[in-house]
């Protein structure tokens, strides 16, 4: 069970760093809480007193939203849902619904906020693969001012990320994509509030006529400490036409990347099955001309 | 806030199945928004609206949701049911023609046990088409009104109290001047109790009683066949979360903190977890009445079994092993007990066995059986987890010593480290067959996990041999089903009762051995199936046997392809089309983009 002597409810960014300041070293930050509640139990940290736990999703700024063409801007309390109910961020980010879709439940993602997700750096955050693709920056603040930083350097490994004591997430921003085709993957041991073993993000921009790829970006979680962007893969999908051939290569690729603690076998098959997947699917949205992708290869993957 | 609405509020509409956001039992609408209340820190309510199951119906009125879920039989052991109530008004809300993918969609944070989840669509998708106007009203109405039952679809007569959430479990009772129980479970799974120090813990502000099996008055055992578990450990532990000590005091918070001052000395002892080890000489001993660690050893012997298989044309040996399974009813264990005004101890908790545990626990607190009562709660979810009286005698103990109401629910995290499992098996089995099919012979033994305790294990044991061979026509038989000792968590029963470990055995075999002689598996099992007046391999005589029909709707349900499965390969036919669930996918609300999907 979680107890706390104070829940305190910061109305302004002011007021929550005054919060942090007056309990410095007795307190925790909790937005949706999700996440926050189970970890007091039997089994993990058992019952957990904390003196005052710093709710910051009453701040208006991290609630914010602004989307155009270019840029996304969302606040770092974000609920999940949104990017499933909000059809101008779905646009935006066009691998987000599918994300959010395969992400706990209806109920847990109106609670849960995009910046718990990051927050909480879990290898297998669903997230964040997502917004590593977009080429997503954090915006960090204190009471000392403000710094940014990309995502990829913000989350360094399992639960740990670069967030300073007495610094809250602001925000995250990253490009908005609407031009892509976009997929997410994931594989748990069921479908609804289920933890991914695996999970990728793929992003695919292609020509007009739908043969070639001009932009690709893929991320991938679970295979290690923390999620990665798959550059080389990336470089390779752009040196060349659209064919089966040239995407069953990328899928090769990253899976010498595998490194979990736990079923490198089994999750380097789904590294490649989901890159095919991803893949494909990334393609169709995007408009691919389906003559270069051969029936076999759909028949199988998509 | 769950906890706030149901101790506070006493809107116990809303269950706890789990406190950590995997069942979704507790679900209220937060401004309007479906939300699982065990995740929200209860100061989110500030400024909110909140709204729970007995909502819907404040009126008394059912809503026509509700109502569909009556006439639909959504609702079994109804723990689950107000949560489900309130996810699918959710998605009714989110889409009026939600159809039947997105409704499992946005019903997929909801877990039931029972139902297999079928008849709740069919509810939601009654609702829908009532409130859009493609129903008339009169299909909630039932069907069959004749007085008749046997043969007619009836309404279950409990369904509006679990739709609305009006049932109360036991966990959902309250008493004036109730105390709360917890626990004090062992760490060890083999250990001597060399002392319990309560002291401090009794001298707790807010503590009324703590009870040891120093506080048993009667003959300290229980179980369903032997009575070898003491209420609480005594002398010895012989499980990782067996019951050593209780605490009854005024609030959860103080019980808790009780626990933590009760001091237990523990001198580990060398246990054993696998049942293959512990039946070899020198192991770990865990009950002296049984020295070779066998619980139960039931043995079948039918004809001659080597001369079956020296006739046969075929011998085939296989192994088998099954897991242990956990029930994961939605209601974890809870229980209240009071000490009546005639001096009568009772027990109010969702118990499967109340007789047999009213006669044990008069035994166990040395009174009359007149002295003692047992009320079977409603019963959220059982599957045979709850037939053993692990926690009552505890409860009975602690209202007898403190002479006020006590109640005590399990968190799903105790449910599940300290109550039985299916036994965990391992089966060895032998099959001779002639060419044509006919099974000459069959020896199967098989070695089960009994755990600490006896439990069920004996009638578990013994229902796995009687069903071994399956109902199949099989000259000579010999089989052995073992239950063991260990210091696992014991086994107890569970749905079929010892029947699954058996016949996935020579289920899984027939298909085998079909493979090997070129059979149809169907084929196969009709060869070999008892029919109307067969005698058993226990000697019962059956006046009628419906395999064959089974086997028939079996086949035609299945669309069966004809031909021993070797002949098939690649070209089945069956393995596809309609019928056949296609794998798991979510995204059915993307409605536009899942038309274009579904047509790639």
């Amino acid at each position: 069970m979680l107890t706390c002597d104070d829940y305190v409810s910061p109305g302004s960014l002011a007021e929550a760093f005054a919060a942090i300041d007056s309990y410095r070293g007795r307190y925790r930050i909790v937005a949706g809480a999700t996440d926050t509640l189970p970890w007091a139990r039997e089994g993990r940290a058992g019952d957990v007193h904390i003196p005052a736990l710093i709710d910051v999703t009453k701040i208006p700024e991290l609630r914010e939203l602004s989307v155009d063409d270019k840029r996304v801007r969302m606040g770092a309390a974000t609920p999940i849902q949104r990017f499933l109910d909000d059809p101008k961020l779905a646009r935006a980010l066009p691998c987000m619904p599918r994300c959010a879709v395969w992400f706990a439940d209806d109920q847990i993602r109106a609670q849960a906020t995009i910046g718990g997700n990051i927050i909480n750096a879990s290898p297998a955050a669903d997230g964040t693969p997502c917004l590593i693709a977009h080429e997503a920056v954090v915006e960090l603040a204190s009471a000392r001012g403000r710094r940014k930083m990309p995502l990829s350097d913000f989350v360094t490994g399992p639960n740990k990320t670069a967030l300073a004591d007495g610094e809250l997430l602001m925000a995250i921003e990253c490009d908005a994509l609407p031009a892509h085709g976009g997929s997410f993957e994931k594989v748990g041991h069921r479908r609804s509030l289920v933890i991914s073993l695996v999970c990728l993000a793929a992003l695919l921009k292609l020509d007009a006529r739908g043969r070639r790829i001009e932009d690709a970006r893929l991320a991938i979680a679970g295979i290690g400490p923390r999620p990665v962007r798959l550059n080389d893969v990336e470089k390779f999908l752009c040196a060349g036409s659209l064919s089966a051939d040239r995407l069953e290569q990328a899928a090769d690729m990253p899976m010498s990347l595998v490194a979990s603690r736990t079923r490198q076998e089994y999750r380097r098959d789904v590294v490649r099955g989901f890159m095919l997947r991803g893949l494909i699917n990334a393609a169709k949205r995007a408009g691919a001309d389906t003559s270069v992708l051969t029936g076999n290869l759909e028949a199988a993957y998509s | 806030m769950l906890d706030f609405i149901r101790d506070d509020l006493n809107l116990t509409g809303n269950k706890e199945g789990c406190g950590a956001g995997e069942c979704g039992t507790c679900s209220v609408f937060v401004n309007g928004v479906l939300m699982k209340s065990c995740l929200l820190p209860v100061a989110k309510a500030q400024g909110a609206t909140i709204e729970t199951v007995e909502a819907l119906a404040k009126t008394g009125e059912l809503s026509v949701l509700q109502k569909a879920f009556h006439k639909a039989g959504a609702s079994q052991c109804g723990y689950c049911i107000p949560g489900m109530v309130m996810a699918a008004t959710a998605a009714l809300r989110a889409n009026p023609f939600v159809d039947r993918e997105e409704i499992k969609e946005r019903l997929g944070g909801n877990i039931c046990r029972c139902t297999g989840y079928q008849k709740i669509f069919d509810a939601v998708e009654l609702a829908r088409d009532i409130q859009n106007g493609s129903l008339p009203a009169t299909a909630l109405m039932e069907t069959d009104t004749e007085d008749a039952v046997l043969g007619k679809s009836v309404r279950r007569i409990d369904t509006p109290s679990k739709v609305s959430g009006r049932l109360k479990y036991a966990g959902d009772m309250t008493m004036p001047g109730m105390l709360h129980v917890q626990v004090l479970r062992s760490p060890h799974a083999y250990a001597r109790i060399v002392s319990i120090d309560a002291a401090a813990a009794e001298a707790m502000e807010g503590v009324h009683g703590v009870i040891t099996s120093a506080d048993v008055p009667g003959e300290d055992g229980f179980g369903v066949f032997v009575n070898d578990q003491p209420v609480m450990a005594r002398g010895k532990v012989r499980y990782v979360g067996e019951a050593v000590a209780a605490v009854a005091a005024e609030d959860l918070a103080t019980a808790k903190r009780a626990l933590a001052a009760i001091k237990v000395v523990y001198e580990p002892l060398p246990a054993v977890y696998d049942p293959d080890e512990a039946m070899r000489p020198g192991a770990p001993i865990l009950h002296d009445y049984a020295p070779d660690n066998v619980t139960k050893h039931i043995p079948i012997r039918v004809g001659d079994v080597e001369k079956g298989f020296a006739e046969s044309d075929l011998v085939v040996e296989e192994n088998y092993s099954t897991q242990p399974i956990e029930h994961a009813y939605l209601e974890p264990e809870a229980g209240l007990a009071y000490v009546d005004h005639d001096g009568v101890v009772t027990i109010v908790s969702p118990d499967q066995n109340v007789t047999h545990h009213r006669h044990m626990l008069a035994r166990i607190i040395a009174k009359p059986i007149s002295k003692v009562r047992f009320i079977m709660s409603p019963v959220g979810g059982g599957f045979g987890g709850k037939e053993d009286m692990i926690y009552q005698g505890m409860l009975a103990l602690l209202a007898m010593k403190t002479q006020r109401p006590v109640r005590l629910v399990f968190t799903r995290e105790e449910s599940i480290i300290s109550t039985a499992k299916r036994h965990p098996s391992r089966t060895v089995l032998r099959m001779g067959l002639m060419r044509d099919g006919r099974i000459r012979a069959v020896h199967m033994k098989m070695i089960c996990d009994g755990g600490a305790y006896g439990l069920s294990t004996e009638g578990v044991m013994r229902k796995a041999a009687i069903l071994a061979a399956g109902p199949y026509v099989v000259p000579n038989v010999r089989i052995d089903t073992l239950g063991i000792y260990t210091n696992n968590t014991p086994s107890g029963a569970f749905r079929s009762f010892g029947a699954l470990q058996t016949a996935f055995a020579t289920e899984s075999h027939l298909d085998i051995c079909a493979e090997r002689l070129g059979l149809d598996p169907f084929q196969i099992r009709r060869i070999n199936a008892m029919r109307d007046g067969a005698i058993t391999h226990t000697k019962a005589r059956l006046g009628s046997v419906s395999l064959t029909r089974a086997l028939d709707a079996l086949e035609k349900a299945s669309g069966w392809e004809a031909g021993a499965s070797v002949s098939r390969g690649n070209t089945r036919a069956d393995l596809g089309g309609d019928g056949v669930r296609p794998p798991c996918a979510l995204g059915a609300r993307f409605a536009g983009v899942h038309k274009q999907e579904a047509a790639e």
